[in-house]
């Protein structure tokens, strides 16, 4: 009975999310400048073609409550709406993505979360804060996400996910690192070597629980960053996915993609905190 | 301790040398010498010209004040909103905790680029680059808190449930006096943020150039030589447009050292 | 101890795996004796009819069959479905006689019938194509087909250019809209791919012959590639992947030039202009002092003597522009002129005349006569470099005048809703794309009652006498069939824009082009598309 309850009270929260997100978008982007402009008004040819074009849209978009009322009826009936630029429906501009994305961010993740895991264990066995660790996640998190892929191209290899791997990894890296280096700092752990625990040992009886529920807080701040280096990482690389999807729908003021594209950031949003919180208090039970 | 000196002294340092050589009579960020583009160094120009002739000396140390300056106080902002909404969301009751969630998780959604075009529309076209690069850096502070604050509440409600904040609270401390107490505890995960923001704000001041907002020319603008960085024609030509980077990973080094924890 | 040294060695041992892992290159697959090359974005249509952006016109060129060619090489009208075609005196009817036993890529015959249905189908207002605006008056166009080779066409009034007009004309297959899937031309759509690529495979039923009589096209198919970035573009070029690159921006050129000399191209001046303007509509939202001085003469001249053209295109274009002082560039041989007296780099000029009209200078600050200081901002569209460092040396140019600039970049959309809804903006610096030589197809910038009039549009009645004048010359070269009377016309206008600056030209931009040296056949031509209009005559080397 109580999980049921739980369950509908998450439920609720994730739809009150998703309701007051694509309410904020819909008026975030009809008022943003340039909604109602094309580029393509300049050229003399195509000029008039456009302007017809921007006269339905005004027609369609004259007040939020219509666009919303068209968006939720859009919604109901299964397609999503249809999109500005490409005139198809938006659920099938959006499912295959949805696959690519998916894949690019599991695996970026959990290259990420290996490579710093890896790199602040090794860097707690030295005494001092090793520059050598800490010069190269400095360097990666100060040179610009499109340097890198430059870097990348010019040396031949390396794709997306190396680059979003990197960039996730020098981020998670630093908090690990600092976390990792308090807690072997604490009394007890000193007295626990000093009497001949073996590293693995002290590390997972001693350190691992200790650390844990501040692991999970920097779990939901690492899959929120991984969230937001999507778009970068997609336009440069021309990865057919999700973010590449946004970025052009945002650049050219597609209001239904934007809104389907903003709703499942919502959701993947809402589910990663409900996760976290629930985790936790399964962790403190 | 001696490293957090040592480094200190050395980032006063830079900021003294960047100081005169900005403030050297006869050295001026926006004067083009037109024929000499993207020069190496010479005696007249010590790091070489820009793509328009300007001395890149001069550009980088008034880059190095102006952007160093906004962005460690965007960064300062944004990782206090960040406690303070965290740390605020789990003392409170459970619900005012779950409705500071919420807000977040929608200010997390939200497509804000949206809000920095209608900034932009909002300020007059003629605004100086010096307001404009204030605005930007303020704007991106009041951006940035949402992806911490999570991760701050969800530390802060373990320290609730910890058993010595337990007994303060049972011993009648409140309010500001908890929070002295715990944001002691809390430093790990803000410190790090703190200096993850530090080169996102400079980058993100040079991405925002692309809609009207950032620091207008002829300011130098450090996040805007950063992104010269991803053009190889442009890598190829001198060795001096690494002298940026080389700058910023040396003082968030520094930083890094000065707020290491005995 | 040992423990702590076996913790490390696992440890880094799993780390060089993750990032072997990682490290896998990517590369796309290509059929042979392909072509590739990239589009900047996905084409907005397949139907031919509908075609109104630039990439969707870039395959509609590929894939169309049509009864006549305008060659951008010779810059003449050349028949291709047609065997030939003429013009009556009047100018009103036009004769096409079809080549016998032509098909479609599917087999099936190409008659008149279809012809005439294409051409009926664009002139429909229900279809809404962009091309039929050229004929004027559309609903009054009539289409004849007295036997199943010939079309005539009857018009009401005599169209300038008719037979470019037909370039952009496709014939389908009647009754049966095809999207590009059967086609006349000489390749057909095969496969699409949103955001990835579009695939065209070689029409086995093309009717073109080479000189020798071998079939045409030599390729068997084009891939365009969707991708926006010039960094991976040229990467890929230069690893052989892409076979030429159309537009290359100049900071490349040079990098190109010293890996690979005979790749790269440089034509002279392209038909393009870079220009800058004042905003002079009366119901813009500036003060009135600002409107006052963008719309007098004297300021604009001034403004345009101060700038260095020369430094423009030598710092921001790297030396691939040349300085322009009218709205003809000297690649449009046929209408350009070189006697029009301009006004040339003075600054000395440029402070006496701004002294004559009233401006005073207040220590380092140019004030007008009523006392307020001369500043304004110069819009201009993110993302192009060249753009903003021209805006920047423009602002350098302007302070020894002692104006202030402040240099905005936008993004289009924002930027179009200042120029053409809300004339929010005081001067922008933006480039103007001229397809097409004949200076007819620029009426819509300069008629004064267009949207498109830049500085001031939509004008009811023409709000100066000069402009009164433009409007007239550029209505006499629309109407008149006298050559030498449309060239006087022309040349009118060229010397009103010269005198009263409207348009500050800037610099006309180089046509810069990357070819494979695998890649045989190109002649590149200023006219887009520059490298690929004779698609028919390229092939990779050692392809059959």
């Amino acid at each position: 009975m109580k999980s049921a309850v739980s369950l509908l009270r998450r439920l609720a929260r994730t739809v009150l999310v998703v309701f007051l997100v694509v309410f904020g978008s819909t008026v975030l982007i009809r008022f943003a400048p340039g909604y109602l402009s094309d580029v393509r008004e300049m050229d003399a040819r195509y000029g008039d073609a456009a302007r017809t074009e921007l006269s339905a849209e005004a027609a369609r978009s004259s007040s939020v409550r219509q666009m919303l009322s068209t968006e939720m009826s859009a919604w109901a009936n299964g397609s999503l709406g249809l999109s500005r630029q490409y005139d198809v429906p938006v659920l099938e501009l959006v499912l295959p993505r949805l696959a690519v994305t998916g894949s690019l961010m599991l695996r970026a993740i959990v290259f990420a979360w290996s490579l710093a895991v890896g790199a602040s264990l090794l860097s707690n066995a030295g005494r001092n804060p090793s520059l050598l660790w800490q010069a190269p996640t400095t360097l990666l998190l100060a040179v610009p996400t499109s340097a890198i892929a430059t870097i990348c191209l010019l040396a031949g290899s390396g794709g997306p996910v190396l680059v979003m791997t990197l960039l996730l990894a020098a981020r998670d890296f630093k908090f690990l690192d600092r976390l990792l280096r308090q807690a072997w700092r604490s009394p007890h752990l000193l007295q626990a070597k000093a009497q001949g625990l073996t590293t693995l040992h002290l590390v997972r009886a001693h350190i691992l629980p200790n650390v844990a529920s501040q692991l999970l807080a920097l779990a939901t701040l690492s899959i929120v960053t991984a969230l937001s280096a999507l778009v970068p990482v997609e336009v440069i690389f021309s990865v057919p996915g999700l973010g590449q999807l946004a970025w052009n729908a945002a650049m050219n003021r597609d209001l239904p993609v934007l809104l389907a594209v903003t709703m499942i950031m919502a959701i993947a949003v809402t589910c990663v905190g409900m996760a976290s919180d629930r985790s936790a208090d399964w962790q403190g039970a | 301790m001696r490293g957090r000196v040592l480094a200190s002294w050395l980032l006063l340092g830079m900021v003294l040398i960047a100081i005169a050589v900005v403030a050297a009579p006869g050295s001026s960020y926006s004067n083009q010498d037109r024929d000499l583009p993207l020069a190496g160094s010479s005696a007249h120009h010590p790091a070489g010209t820009d793509a328009l002739g300007r001395d890149r000396m001069v550009r980088v140390a008034a880059a190095y004040l102006l952007c160093l300056a906004g962005a460690i106080c965007a960064s300062a902002i944004t990782t206090a909103a960040a406690a303070g909404v965290g740390t605020l969301s789990a003392f409170s009751p459970e619900s005012l905790g779950r409705l500071g969630m919420l807000v977040c998780d929608v200010f997390l959604a939200l497509p804000w680029l949206f809000l920095l075009m209608m900034v932009r529309s909002a300020l007059p076209l003629t605004t100086s680059p010096a307001h404009s690069a204030a605005i930007t850096f303020l704007v991106l502070a009041t951006l940035g808190w949402p992806a911490c604050a999570r991760a701050v509440y969800r530390g802060a409600c373990d320290l609730r449930n910890a058993e010595w904040v337990l007994q303060v609270r049972a011993g009648g401390l409140r309010g500001r006096q908890i929070a002295r107490h715990v944001l002691p505890n809390l430093v790990p995960l803000l410190i790090p943020q703190f200096l993850i923001c530090i080169p996102a704000f400079i980058i993100a001041e040079a991405n925002l150039g692309a809609l009207g907002l950032g620091i207008g020319e002829p300011l130098p603008s450090w996040g805007g030589m950063l992104l010269e960085l991803d053009n190889s024609a442009m890598l190829l030509q001198t060795r001096w447009v690494y002298l940026p980077i080389a700058l910023l990973i040396l003082i968030l080094l520094l930083l890094e050292a000065i707020a290491v924890e005995a | 101890m040992r423990s702590c040294s076996r913790l490390i060695r696992s440890v880094s041992a799993v780390l060089c795996a993750a990032i072997a892992m990682m490290c896998a290159g990517q590369a796309a697959p290509r059929l042979p004796g392909e072509l590739a090359w990239t589009i900047g974005y996905d084409p907005k249509t397949f139907d031919p009819a509908k075609v109104d952006d630039q990439e969707s016109e870039l395959v509609r060129y590929l894939t169309a069959g049509v009864l006549l060619r305008f060659n951008r090489s010779t810059q003449k009208v050349e028949p291709q479905l047609a065997e030939s075609w003429s013009l009556s005196p009047d100018g009103k009817t036009v004769i096409f006689k079809l080549r016998p036993g032509l098909q479609f890529s599917d087999g099936t015959r190409l008659t008149a019938k279809d012809a005439a249905w294409s051409i009926r189908r664009v002139l429909l207002p229900a279809t809404g194509a962009p091309v039929a605006e050229e004929f004027v008056s559309a609903n009054d166009v009539t289409v004849e087909t007295p036997d199943e080779r010939t079309v005539i066409v009857h018009l009401p009034k005599r169209v300038i250019g008719i037979g470019k007009v037909f370039d952009e004309i496709a014939i389908e297959p009647a009754e049966h809209q095809s999207e590009g899937r059967v086609t006349a031309g000489p390749f057909v759509v095969a496969d699409y791919r949103r955001s990835q690529y579009v695939r065209l495979r070689r029409n086995p039923h093309f009717q073109g012959r080479d000189a020798k009589g071998s079939v045409l096209p030599y390729a068997t198919g084009v891939r365009l590639d969707v991708l926006d970035n010039h960094e991976r573009e040229i990467n890929l070029f230069a690893r052989g992947e892409y076979d030429l690159i159309d537009g290359l921006p100049p900071d490349y050129f040079g990098m190109l030039k010293q890996k690979t000399p005979a790749a790269v191209r440089d034509l002279g001046p392209s038909l393009n202009t870079e220009q800058m303007w004042f905003n002079q509509s009366p119901g813009a939202p500036l003060p009135a002092w600002e409107k006052a001085w963008f719309q007098s003469q004297a300021f604009r001249v001034a403004v345009s003597r101060a700038i260095h053209r020369a430094d423009l295109a030598r710092i921001a274009y790297q030396g691939h522009a040349t300085p322009a002082y009218s709205s003809i560039s000297p690649a449009n041989g046929a209408w350009y002129n070189h006697n029009i007296s301009v006004p040339h780099e003075d600054p000395a000029e440029a402070k006496s005349a701004l002294a004559h009209a009233g401006f005073r200078l207040n220590g380092s600050q140019l004030e007008d006569a009523t006392g307020h200081p001369v500043k304004f901002s110069i819009l201009t569209n993110a993302g192009n470099a060249a753009r903003l460092k021209m805006a920047t040396l423009i602002q350098e140019d302007l302070k020894s005048l002692g104006i202030q600039v402040t240099v905005v970049a936008l993004d289009f959309p924002a930027l179009i809703e200042r120029l053409m809804h809300t004339q929010d903006y005081e001067a922008c610096l933006l480039g103007l794309e001229n397809v097409d030589p004949d200076p007819n197809a620029m009426m819509n910038v300069w008629l004064s009652s267009s949207p498109n009039h830049q500085w001031n549009p939509s004008e009811k009645t023409p709000a100066t006498a000069w402009e009164a004048e433009i409007d007239k010359a550029m209505n006499l070269q629309a109407s008149s069939p006298n050559d030498a009377e449309r060239k006087r016309a022309v040349d009118r206008v060229q010397q009103i824009v010269a005198d009263q600056q409207p348009f500050i030209y800037l610099v006309y931009p180089n046509a810069l082009f990357a070819v494979s040296p695998r890649l045989l056949g190109v002649q590149p031509a200023v006219l887009e598309p520059g490298l690929v209009w004779n698609i028919e005559s390229l092939r990779l080397e050692g392809a059959k």
